[in-house]
């Protein structure tokens, strides 16, 4: 299980930091989000026994310029998330094969339809699922998180749209362990199996991703080199 | 009043939780207390809470790091794992935390979840950021403090 994290200086705390909390939490791995966070990938996995994944979460204002960082930023990282929040970014986003995941569709007043949930599925885009709002907040910002959280829930599970889960931290504070997230997720609407699957799926695109980067990929299904007659093939 | 039967008692389990926060923070076993009940009428609301019973023991903070156990009731677990999750600050201070783990006894708990250990803090300057900065240290660990407000980092971030 995977969790995707914000580091300095879009956060309170740094990559390594996070890793080591993550790692303690029980994570095999942590996506990072922030572009400009400076770190050392093979040392913090080193010490800490956690895979640290390079992820870029591009903020943009309106699709045009959403669409200069996905070009620039794709080769760059691993995943590639894109925040949402307007109904053009979410459009944008989701009919974009390059984007690997969709975050906080529904933060800012955006919305999701089930036009936006079926071109997901078609386009393999991940949608998130942000427990951030529902952990840091009470009250009516609380509900509101409840509200939008139960509506995209029920779009992704009618269109079998692939989705993420994240509490979205920006510090280690704010990192739950996957049986917290579980068990909050059961008092919210959601079995634990759809967290872990959620929370699963992070892991999933980056082997897929790290897959298409490889050197011996050729074509989906076609790798370069000597037959190694692995599980897959027999 | 006379004791209940020993059948008919409320059956428990206890929560070892561990908590963390930052180096300055001063949280004591009422303020967890509080923010706990809030939690969970937040999240479970009354009758939710009234059944999780939720109540804090043994509880131990220092220097940024602590823990505790939480009792309540046997079959309310989830539900309190999950209002324990939604605890995200104390006063003004942010805090993270972790359930350790679930046993049937205070004593069980004890033994396997909570390790007491003195965490002695070290104060000095780290190079981060492009300049001295001073911080708190604590094995791997470190806060440092910059003018927009504090930072954890572990040694990888500044040696």
């Amino acid at each position: 299980m995977y969790e995707a994290v914000s580091a300095y200086p879009d956060g309170d705390s740094t990559v390594s930091r996070q890793a080591r909390t993550a790692a303690h939490y029980g994570y095999d791995g942590v996506v990072v989000r922030s572009r400009t966070a400076d770190y050392d990938p093979d040392e913090t996995a080193e010490r800490y026994g956690i895979d640290i994944v390079n992820g870029i979460e591009v903020r943009a204002d309106n699709p045009q310029s959403a669409a200069g960082s996905v070009g620039n930023f794709r080769t760059e990282c691993t995943v590639l998330l894109v925040r949402g929040g307007t109904d053009e970014l979410n459009r944008y986003a989701v009919e974009t094969d390059r984007v690997d995941v969709l975050t906080r569709p529904m933060a800012d007043g955006g919305d999701v339809n089930h036009v936006l949930a079926r071109a997901a599925k078609t386009h393999g885009v991940h949608i998130e699922f942000d427990f951030g709002a529902v952990l840091g907040h009470s009250g009516g910002k609380r509900v509101q998180a409840l509200k939008n959280l139960r509506k995209l829930r029920e779009l992704v599970e009618y269109y079998d749209t692939p989705y993420v889960v994240s509490a979205n931290a920006a510090s280690h504070f704010q990192l739950r362990a996957p049986r917290e997230l579980c068990a909050l997720g059961q008092q919210v609407g959601f079995s634990a199996e759809q967290i872990r699957t959620g929370l699963d799926a992070w892991s999933h695109i980056v082997a897929k991703n790290r897959g298409l980067a490889d050197e011996s990929f050729v074509a989906p299904g076609v790798k370069r080199g000597r037959y190694s007659g692995s599980e897959e093939h027999k | 009043m006379k004791h209940l039967p020993k059948h008919i008692r409320p059956r428990w389990r206890y929560l070892a939780v561990g908590i963390e926060s930052t180096p300055k923070a001063e949280i004591s076993r009422g303020d967890f207390q509080r923010e706990l009940w809030y939690a969970a009428g937040n999240l479970l609301g009354d009758p939710g809470s009234a059944d999780c019973d939720l109540t804090v023991y043994d509880f131990a903070f220092e220097h940024g790091f602590g823990e505790t156990i939480v009792r309540v009731r046997r079959g309310e677990t989830d539900a309190a794992r999950a209002a324990v999750a939604c605890i995200n600050s104390v006063g003004e201070e942010p805090v993270g935390v972790f359930v350790r783990g679930i046993s049937g006894t205070v004593r069980a708990c004890e033994e396997r979840y909570l390790g007491r250990r003195d965490r002695d803090f070290d104060q000095r300057h780290v190079e981060f950021a492009d300049a001295q900065r001073p911080a708190f240290l604590h094995e791997d660990l470190a806060a440092i403090s910059l003018p927009t407000g504090v930072v954890s980092a572990t040694d990888i971030d500044f040696e």
